[in-house]
């Protein structure tokens, strides 16, 4: 093609080709910025026209709400919350619940998943049977109606609150909830322990790695970081003093608890998920080609010797991008917890919007914290996968 | 290039002229439709529940039926749309209904910062505590570091945690979503104790398996009046849902039922009767209504002891005493102005 622009002498050859490519890119970068000041322009339109329509009606708007005193109280929280502190201590309470049973939830749910995709895999007709099974009944029962089902049990059959299960005197079991024996400074117990099992997980990993595949080199860290973390609390135990939980009137002093409603959205979030992990799980299995099956076994491997070393490392390039997928699903499914009384960030939006009347701003809110979570996990499975296809060096 | 960059401008410029809402009167707005959309909730015994043939039945019910005898001239053309509490002022903030009848308490907050405006009081309700018997509590007073189950999107929250705070006393709540979730929470024993308006107690109570096992405790920790709702912006339709209201109160007041309103129309001569009846001036003018709108509200729903009696009152299965509302003359707290 003759470039008409420079009518002095044509270009020619590879001259021609830079020439057109930069006047392609800049008709592309033309009609992207028009498009992108429209947009921002249409968002603006949206946003003023929300803005006249509130002042017309005379409904307040702002965030200036989050200073103000939210008197209510939540069922839960880790850290401590009441009806003198502010709105925005509360969502921070609300945010901190989400992010505790979606991260339990998570960690339960893809071991549970493994194990169940590994089961659908095995030769033995009744192991496969019940990882059939596991798969179809969870997957596809609402998670609504399950959460209703599992929350209708657990507050059916646990024994009365005046009249709990007593496991010796470290574990209470009652409608209250499961109360189970702290030491005392939990809050400094906790960090201590969390760090210390980051270090020793960490160090245990280093040893494994030279010996081991990658992945079982992290599972063995991660099962040394608990068993480090759980020592660390017997030792402040020991040192501090433990915290009971002893029935005291109406209520559970001491210990720590996990109420009803905490392990109905654990349980149900874990069996709901665990199902959709497992078939990501077994497909990704089975998408690693036969002849490494085949070649294990000529080298003598047994079948669990098969799957750990060899097949499970080259099924994660596929299994970690739905994964992901799939965590996210989770974060986004807690917000169920509205219907069975559990305190997490859309629960308090819904009471603070009840009390203060600004639906648009608790909304905006809520909506902003799941995208938050939900970008963090997406950011580490990101760099999970990036590592995994990495190619070999 | 040219015609891709005008069309887009032209599709831009129509997208930002579409519009404020177009502010015509609600009242005309009912009249074209033939038909008033009223909020009620999704199953309040004694104020709005539907029975398994889809006949609504309630006091709040009744009051949305008077406005539409009232305006459409038939009680019958109302369409009920069941909100949960979370919803109402939202859907009542869009438009989406014309008046919210949902015994909803009239608060400061709630008159002010969600672009409602509240009309007359229907209900003066209070909020008080269900326990099991077999607590043996006695007193609210006694219930330090409960579990409470409340319903969330209800000024219930609120108000229990300023009663525990002004006494000095620690609790827990569980809140739940919907009506049926709480009361089953409750009764299932997860909670001590179950906090709402003292009429959705007694409804809570009948509706439980074993309703001789509960008791509601005697104190009442909140005013709790109950009325129904406008947008705010129309005033005139502020005006038409009040006074029909005022008309079902001074229906009763002045001994008018449904059964005897022909009678009273041809043989009371009290000026109040025959106002009220549209017998003598147009009080209906006023409003932007016709002389008959008050007769038509007596004549098709009755008053507001008839309402009370058939949907909450001592007879029915809700088993409510007047108590406080009862008519000014009875002892109660009931006082329409006068329509002259």
């Amino acid at each position: 093609m003759i470039d008409l622009r420079s009518k002095n002498k044509p270009l020619i050859g590879d001259e021609s080709y830079r020439a057109r490519e930069a006047t392609r890119r800049r008709k592309e970068w033309f009609w992207q910025a028009i498009i992108f000041v429209l947009t921002i322009a249409l968002l603006y339109a949206f946003g003023q026209n929300i803005y006249e329509n509130l002042q017309a009606r005379d409904i307040r708007s702002g965030f200036a709400f989050l200073s103000d005193r939210s008197s209510f109280e939540i069922g839960e929280s880790l850290i401590p919350v009441s009806s003198n502190d502010s709105f925005g201590r509360m969502f921070l309470a609300g945010m901190l619940n989400t992010i505790l049973v979606a991260a339990v939830s998570i960690v339960t749910a893809t071991v549970l998943g493994v194990i169940v995709g590994l089961m659908r895999l095995s030769n033995h007709p009744l192991v496969r049977f019940l990882g059939v099974a596991h798969v179809e009944f969870y997957r596809n029962i609402p998670l609504l109606i399950q959460l209703f089902a599992v929350y209708l049990v657990i507050t059916e059959f646990l024994p009365d609150s005046f009249d709990p299960l007593m496991f010796g005197s470290l574990v209470m079991l009652s409608k209250a909830g499961l109360h189970f024996t702290v030491p005392h400074h939990l809050a400094l117990a906790n960090v201590c322990a969390f760090l210390f099992a980051l270090v020793a997980g960490y160090f245990c990993r280093r040893f494994y790695i030279q010996r081991v595949t990658s992945l079982m080199a992290t599972l063995l860290g991660l099962g040394a970081g608990v068993l480090a973390g759980l020592f660390i609390w017997f030792v402040f135990g020991c040192v501090f003093g433990w915290s009971q939980p002893k029935m005291d009137g109406f209520m559970v002093s001491g210990g720590a608890a996990a109420t009803p409603e905490f392990l109905t959205l654990w349980i149900g979030l874990t069996t709901f998920t665990s199902a959709s992990i497992a078939e990501i799980v077994r497909a990704g299995i089975l998408a690693v080609p036969q002849n490494q099956w085949r070649a294990s076994e000529a080298l003598g491997m047994t079948r669990l010797q098969t799957i750990s070393y060899v097949v499970l490392p080259q099924s994660l390039r596929l299994v970690i991008p739905p994964l992901a997928s799939q965590f996210m699903n989770l974060t986004k499914n807690s917000s169920l917890a509205v219907i069975i009384g559990y305190p997490d960030i859309v629960s308090v939006g819904n009471t603070s919007i009840v009390i203060m009347g600004q639906a648009l701003e608790a909304i905006v809110l809520i909506m902003a914290v799941y995208l938050f979570l939900n970008l963090i996990i997406a950011v580490v499975m990101n760099a999970l996968n990036a590592r995994v296809t990495a190619a070999p060096k | 290039m040219q015609t891709k960059l005008s069309v887009m401008s032209i599709a831009l410029l129509g997208l930002a002229v579409s519009a404020q809402a177009n502010a015509s009167s609600t009242l005309d707005t009912v009249k074209a439709r033939g038909q008033l959309i009223c909020g009620v909730n999704t199953a309040a015994p004694g104020f709005s529940s539907v029975d398994s043939k889809g006949n609504w039945t309630g006091l709040d019910v009744d009051v949305c039926r008077a406005v539409a005898a009232a305006t459409l001239g038939d009680a019958k053309k109302v369409k009920f749309v069941p909100l949960s509490s979370p919803q109402r002022f939202s859907a009542l903030q869009a438009g989406e209904i014309d008046m919210l009848a949902r015994n909803t308490s009239w608060t400061m907050t709630r008159d002010t910062t969600t672009g409602a405006l509240f009309t007359a009081v229907s209900y003066y309700d209070g909020q008080g505590f269900l326990v099991p018997k077999r607590l043996n509590v006695k007193s609210a007073k006694q219930l330090n570091g409960a579990t409470i189950c409340v319903q969330s999107g209800t000024s219930s929250e609120k108000s229990l945690a300023d009663f525990f705070n002004t006494n000095k006393m620690k609790f827990k709540t569980v809140v739940f979503d919907t009506t049926e979730a709480t009361q089953a929470a409750f009764f299932s024993g997860r909670c001590q104790a179950y906090t709402t308006d003292m009429s959705d107690l007694a409804g809570a109570r009948i509706n439980s398996p074993k309703p001789a096992d509960y008791e509601i405790l005697p104190e009442v920790i909140s005013k709790e009046p109950l009325a129904p709702a406008v947008r705010r912006g129309d005033d005139q339709w502020y005006s038409i849902v009040r006074w029909s209201l005022f008309a079902l109160i001074n229906a009763e007041e002045l001994g008018i039922t449904k059964a005897n309103v022909d009678q009273k129309l041809a043989q009371d001569k009290r000026p109040d009767v025959q106002r009220l009846l549209g017998a003598s001036e147009d009080m209906g003018k006023m409003l932007g209504l016709d002389k008959q709108w008050s007769y038509r509200i007596v004549k098709q729903v009755g008053n507001y002891g008839e309402s009370f009696e058939a949907n909450m009152g001592p007879n029915s299965k809700l088993g409510l005493p007047r108590g406080n509302n009862n008519l000014w003359t009875q002892g109660g707290l009931l006082y329409a102005p006068p329509i002259r």
